[in-house]
Parts: C-alpha cells; structure tokens; sequence
C-alpha cells in the first residue's frame, strides 16, 4: 500500500454522468482491488474509493458516476492535475480457473473490466439504465459480451438478471446494486454456481483502522475495505 | 536539535503526537504504510471487556470539513486485545495506551484491573464516547465521571488519563483530577446529526454520532485552553488536528501533547507529517524543549 500523488493522463466523459480517469504512472493492483482518491484539500473531507478499472504499465484508471460534490470534483479533472492516491487497497477478486461469469449493473462494471483482461475467456454480462457505455472495450478482452438496457437502448430490454443464466460456469463475479446482488446470489445458489460480489460502502479510512464500512456477514460485522471489497455472497446478509 | 520528548502524566513519550482511539485501530493497518512507533503513542481502539459488535451501518456520514461517526465501540474484547493486538504492538516498540469504556463503574475498574496485568503503557478512559450511552456520555456529569475515575483508579497501576467530551466542562474536568486522574485528553467528538432529506429520517439508526475533523477545531481549541487553565494535571490535546501547525496551536493553549484521529483519514501519513512538522519547528525556531512554548496563549 503506497500514499503517492499521481498526475492525470486524461479525464474522460463516457456517458451522461460517467466519467473514466486515467492517472499516469506504474502502480500496483490486481483486479476487484480499490483506491482512496482525492483531488482536494479538506472540503470534502474524505478521498473517495474507487474500483481499478484497468492498470499496465503506463498508468490507471477508474470508472466512476458524478453523485455528490468529491466526484464532482474529480470530474473537472484536467490532464496534469495531481491527484492524491492510497491504495491498492482490499482483496481484490477470488483467482479461481475455469469458466467464469462476470455480471455488472451499472457503474458495477467498475471492477469487472481489468478482470476480464486478466481472466482473458470470462462471459460478460452489463447491464444499463439507459445507453450503454464501454461495451466495445469489454468485447476486446471478453470472450463473449452480452448487454442489457432498461429502456432497451443498445441493449436487450431489461435488467442484466434477465440476461444472465448461470448454468455452465465455475463461478460468477458480480458488482452492482444491491437488488441485483441479491438477486443474482438466489439465481447463483440454485445453480450451485459460487457468486462473489464486490460491494460499496462509504469509507473513511480505508485501510480497515476506522470500522466505519461495515457490512453484515454471517460472521458478524466485516470491514468492506479490509475484509472485502469482494465477499462469498453465501457470506452477506442482504437485509443486514 | 530540540528534545521531542515530552511526559504526560507519567507517561514519557518520544514526541507529543499521539494516534487517538477509534482512528488507528491497533496500529496494524497503518503499520503498513509507516512504523507507528514513530508516533509518540497509539491509542486503541475503544476497548470493553467483552466483545462488541458495534452499531448498524450507516457508521459515517460526511459533513462541511468534518465527519459524524457511530461505530459503537466495536472491539474484539479487552483478552483478545491482550492476546492477539498487544504483543504485536509492544514488538514493535510502540507506546501503548489502551481507551477502555465500560458501562458501569464496576465494569471500568474490571477492565482497568485486566488491563494492568498485561504490558499496557497507559490507560484512557473512555467517559465520552457519544455512541453507546442512554442519555449522554458519563463525561457530562462530574459526579458519575467521579464515581468511575475513582473505581479505575483503585485498580489502575499505570498511568491513567481521562478521554473527556466536550460538554463536559471544567466542572468534570476537576472531578477527574481530584480522583487521581493523571492527565485528561479532551476532545471526544461532538454529539451531532444529520438527517436524510429523502426519507425525512435520521441517517443513524441512533439518531446521535460524534462529529470530529477540522470543522471542530476552534472549538476544541477553546476548551482545551480553558482546562489547561484551570488544572494542575496536563491535558492532551485532541480535536480537528490536521496538520503540525494545528498541533502547535494546542500546544500553545496548554496541551502537553496532541492526539491525531480523523487526519489520519484523510492523509494515511497525517500523524507522521506532524511528528516531522513539529521538529523542523524546533529546529528553525531554536526550540529546546516544549516547555518553552506550552501555555504561551495562557501567560
């Protein structure tokens, strides 16, 4: 885990709302694992935890929505602006062979874009609000890409459940909204097939010191910084 | 070179700034970053006797330059403390000074007693954590902060210092050093809220959390200027420090040493930054030792 500035390569707007971030320089991470970003002083207070969209040896980058002020921030990012970064953080995604499934809802196909590069033949599954984004860059690392849309822009008309059938694969890798996470694990389980999902918290510290992201497990309390991002969904008490 | 050491009410410590309770676990996530003992001291996290699970998420809530908290002392019990933090931490060469709340009188001087069994360095008493107490924090009331501090102290054989809230006042304050508090670090976080404008609800489910970070400062500030004038015991600064110039501002209202805790949030290196900060302030000033500048807004 390393505290460095990094400077921005390029800042670009993908779809309404949407923006993904690339920071030049050589840094570390596997995939599913996060950063602390920040791009001010104390207003907000606290850096903002961001899924690894992709890294070589050039640079980073993340994928994330404008929601509140921090992103909003980091929106007006131009190229050469110092960005804070403490990372990388969390456990990152399980490495398991096989044929793997990788479902994202969202800005929950965050995570799932370096795992498809590295995993190589995964099954991608997105799923939209409205027109997609990023589909042709998941369809060069991906075996297969298939596209949901609620409003069936681009997309079969739908939610990214209607699309994914879990037969077939040794495991599935899931970010997204919480619903659709849970969904998604009653879909998993009756198919025997293992989900994991990575889940989103707000975060302060990070690192695990402050206790303040906790998310309900079979085992009690688990730090989604620390403990996760990615959890057994087997593990997560959805109604916590 | 200016001497960096400092002793708080028995304790000596290699530098004044202290990682505090709740911000720094046990030492060993930041640990990954940089070697704790080069922190004066690291607070536990809160510490209970038995194990706590803490309160359900949401835990955080940002605010303008500050942070409400509700982690409920989770903790995985003052023997696991002992058996599986504490040994990894005395390796290390860090200063330990164990926070400890209980909910009785009875319950602190148990874990106080516990606690001094095992290589502790100092104890902290937690009268104010704002975030598991019916009816506000022990550290409002200078007769219960009393009745605790008189029951640790009949167990404690290691210095002890008294975490006081901000609402506490002078009137606890002086309850604290009259049962033979050692020193008292002040402040806990605020009592605050916040409420969801879409479901028109309170965002914890204890309605209260404890406010911290630079939005509290000056306040904090404030009462600790206050209670360094008017004990005799010294008082440990806390509350809003980001930076080594905030730690000298506390310094200069009376503040034998400083605790670092949201900072640590926001900057992972914020502690260490202020160690740094604060000796090349000795240096360029031609500074011997704290004393000449503790209390300088007093005089």
């Amino acid at each position: 885990m390393d505290v460095v500035e990094a400077r921005v390569a390029s800042n670009v707007r993908v779809a309404a709302g949407v923006f993904l971030l690339k920071l030049e320089g050589k840094y570390s991470a596997a995939p599913g694992q996060f950063y602390m970003v920040r791009a001010w002083a104390r207003d907000p207070l606290l850096s903002r935890p961001l899924s690894v969209f992709d890294r070589d040896e050039n640079g980073i980058s993340f994928l994330y929505g404008v929601r509140g002020r921090g992103t909003e921030l980091l929106s007006r990012l131009s190229p050469g602006d110092a960005v804070g970064l403490t990372g990388p953080l969390g456990n990152g995604w399980p490495q398991r062979a096989g044929r793997i499934a990788l479902v994202g809802g969202g800005l929950g196909i965050a995570p799932l874009y370096y795992a498809a590069k590295i995993l190589r033949n995964a099954d991608v599954y997105l799923g939209f609000a409205d027109a997609p984004y990023l589909v042709d860059e998941f369809a060069r690392v991906a075996a297969r890409v298939l596209v949901s849309s609620e409003t069936g822009a681009g997309g079969t008309e739908g939610v990214v459940t209607d699309i994914f059938r879990p037969d077939g694969y040794d495991a599935c890798y899931a970010c997204g909204p919480l619903p659709m996470l849970a969904a998604l694990d009653r879909v998993c389980r009756r198919a025997e097939v293992p989900l994991h999902v990575s889940l989103e918290a707000r975060m302060a510290c990070g690192v695990g010191a402050c206790l303040g992201c906790a998310v309900r497990t079979v085992h009690g309390y688990a730090r989604v910084c620390r403990d996760g991002p990615v959890f057994p969904a087997s593990e997560v008490i959805w109604d916590g | 070179m200016g001497d960096m050491t400092v002793v708080v009410g028995g304790l000596r410590l290699k530098n004044p700034v202290i990682a505090a309770a709740g911000t720094f676990g046990f030492g060993a996530e930041y640990g990954e970053i940089y070697d704790p003992a080069r922190l004066g001291a690291v607070c536990t996290k809160g510490l209970t006797l038995r194990p706590r699970d803490g309160n359900p998420p949401p835990r955080l809530h940002e605010t303008a330059c500050g942070l409400l908290n509700s982690i409920g002392l989770q903790n995985p019990g003052i023997d696991a403390f002992i058996r599986e933090e504490l040994p990894r931490m005395k390796e290390q060469g860090i200063t330990v000074i164990a926070n400890v709340w209980g909910d009785s009188p009875a319950e602190y001087e148990q874990a106080v007693a516990r606690l001094c069994d095992s290589p502790v360095d100092a104890i902290e008493l937690n009268v104010s954590c704002p975030n598991v107490s019916q009816g506000g924090p022990v550290g409002e009331d200078a007769r219960r902060t009393a009745r605790v501090v008189r029951r640790a102290r009949r167990a404690c054989t290691v210095p002890l210092w008294v975490k006081l809230p901000p609402a506490g006042g002078i009137a606890v304050a002086r309850a604290a050093q009259e049962e033979g508090a050692d020193a008292v670090s002040t402040v806990n976080t605020f009592r605050g809220m916040a409420i969801d404008i879409e479901t028109g609800r309170p965002v914890f489910a204890n309605v209260v959390a404890g406010l911290s970070g630079p939005a509290i400062k000056p306040i904090a500030l404030r009462i600790v200027y206050e209670l360094a004038g008017a004990l005799t015991i010294p008082v440990v600064g806390i509350g809003g420090i980001s930076d080594w110039r905030d730690a000298l501002e506390f310094i200069m209202a009376g503040a034998h040493a400083v605790q670092v805790g949201t900072a640590n949030f926001v900057d992972p290196l914020a502690a260490v930054r202020i160690v740094a900060g604060l000796e090349r302030y000795m240096d360029e000033k031609g500074i011997g030792n704290w004393e000449v500048i503790r209390g300088s807004a007093q005089r």
